[in-house]
């Protein structure tokens, strides 16, 4: 039974890790989420319908990143800048980075901002590339219903303003990109929530 | 016209991420995109949501470390070994039930009566005056707690202990805010108090072994 379990941590993790932490933006928070996954696939590794592992699994982690983001909510804003703040204190050191990596933080932080389940669908199908019929077993919807948030979801990416102005400024050949993201970072540093 | 104009931006926008997806029939294919060939905003949009797709199918997937995973593998192996353990001590007392059950009811009962008569001669010999108690209350504690607690059972609430205090290192070591909501003690706590639970049921009835 350990084997088998082991077997499906490995076979899983990448996903489920993936999931959270495209989800949360928060390294440790998904750390946390994985172990919570993992620990329910250990308690509950009987009842389990080992033919449809993945979808429960990512059911599970689903709900687990749902709860996590409730849990979290009256700091989640910092944390939010805090990543935020990261990313943009990352890019100002290292100057030589591609506009394109600019995008991709930006981008990142756009997915995170997204609404559940236009967010956790975008990640499954977008990013970790699940099937339709995979998504709909994790989360109880129907074919139909996936491919509608999944739309709208990616709609609602686009309409990201600070997306929408990257994207804008590179295709209008404006140099600040850079500039007025260290200068956010600039601003930014002083919010003491990380010292 | 210009709103027929605005209508056919507004359709075309909308069918974007089936154009992306394959999901568009031919025909449709062809409305789309001669449309985005002649209109600006459509074309811009368009070439938008195909960097924003692009980007999005870049993303790599993101692994966690094998330290992030060491503490599940160490709690599953011992709630195993204690499973395989229960399981095993199980397996002894049923054949040892087995083995009295063998035995025709006369001989067993009547043993059982004669042994309860001897020990009980012996203890109304050997009942120690009250210097004798005294001197004696350290070793009748030790050997009664002997008694209780195999070293197995001990080393395995050890093990049990030093895996929370692992668990809890870790995690208030990642924060030091809202350490009892964390999920991961909830679990270990259960453990621990699950194999103290099983030490008191163990200790008034062998039996009733089983897994947490």
């Amino acid at each position: 039974m350990r084997a088998l379990y082991q077997q499906a941590i490995d076979r899983h993790r990448q996903r489920i890790f993936s999931f959270a932490h495209y989800s949360l933006r928060v390294r440790e928070d998904a750390e946390d989420v994985t172990q919570e996954v993992f620990i329910k696939l250990w308690q509950h590794w009987q009842k389990i319908d080992h033919n449809k592992l993945g979808a429960w699994l990512m059911r599970v982690a689903h709900n687990a990143v749902i709860d996590h983001v409730r849990k979290q909510r009256p700091q989640q804003a910092n944390l939010d800048q805090f990543a935020e703040v990261d990313e943009q204190v990352g890019a100002r050191n290292e100057e030589a980075k591609l506009d394109q990596d600019l995008f991709k933080q930006q981008l990142r932080l756009a997915i995170k901002s997204l609404d559940d389940p236009f967010r956790s669908i975008v990640i499954m199908r977008d990013i970790q590339g699940m099937s339709y019929g995979e998504i709909q077993g994790s989360l109880d919807m129907s074919a139909s219903q996936v491919k509608v948030y999944l739309h709208r979801g990616r709609r609602k990416l686009r309409e990201n303003i600070e997306l929408r102005q990257l994207f804008n400024e590179q295709n209008d050949g404006v140099s600040g990109i850079k500039q007025s993201v260290v200068q956010a970072a600039t601003n930014d540093k002083g919010n003491g929530h990380v010292q | 016209m210009s709103n027929n104009s605005d209508s056919q931006c507004y359709f075309v926008q909308l069918q974007i991420d089936g154009y992306l997806d394959g999901d568009l029939s031919e025909a449709q294919q062809t409305v789309f995109m001669s449309h985005v060939q002649d209109c600006a905003a459509c074309a811009k949009e368009f070439h938008y949501a195909q960097v924003v797709q692009d980007a999005v199918l870049e993303l790599p997937q993101i692994d966690c470390g094998d330290m992030v995973l060491e503490p599940i593998y160490r709690l599953t192996d011992d709630t195993g070994s204690q499973r395989l353990a229960a399981e095993k001590q199980h397996s002894i007392a049923s054949r040892l039930a087995d083995l009295l059950n063998a035995i025709p009811g006369f001989y067993r009962y009547g043993l059982s009566a004669a042994l309860v008569a001897v020990i009980a001669v012996a203890v109304s010999f050997n009942v120690p005056t009250p210097s004798e108690d005294n001197l004696n209350s350290e070793q009748l504690i030790a050997s009664e707690n002997e008694q209780q607690y195999s070293p197995e059972e001990i080393a395995q609430a050890l093990n049990d202990l030093n895996l929370a205090i692992e668990y809890l290192n870790q995690v208030s070591q990642r924060t030091e805010v809202m350490i009892a909501d964390r999920f991961l003690v909830t679990p270990i706590q259960d453990s621990i108090n699950a194999s103290f639970q099983r030490a008191r049921i163990r200790e008034s009835d062998p039996l009733q072994n089983g897994p947490i």
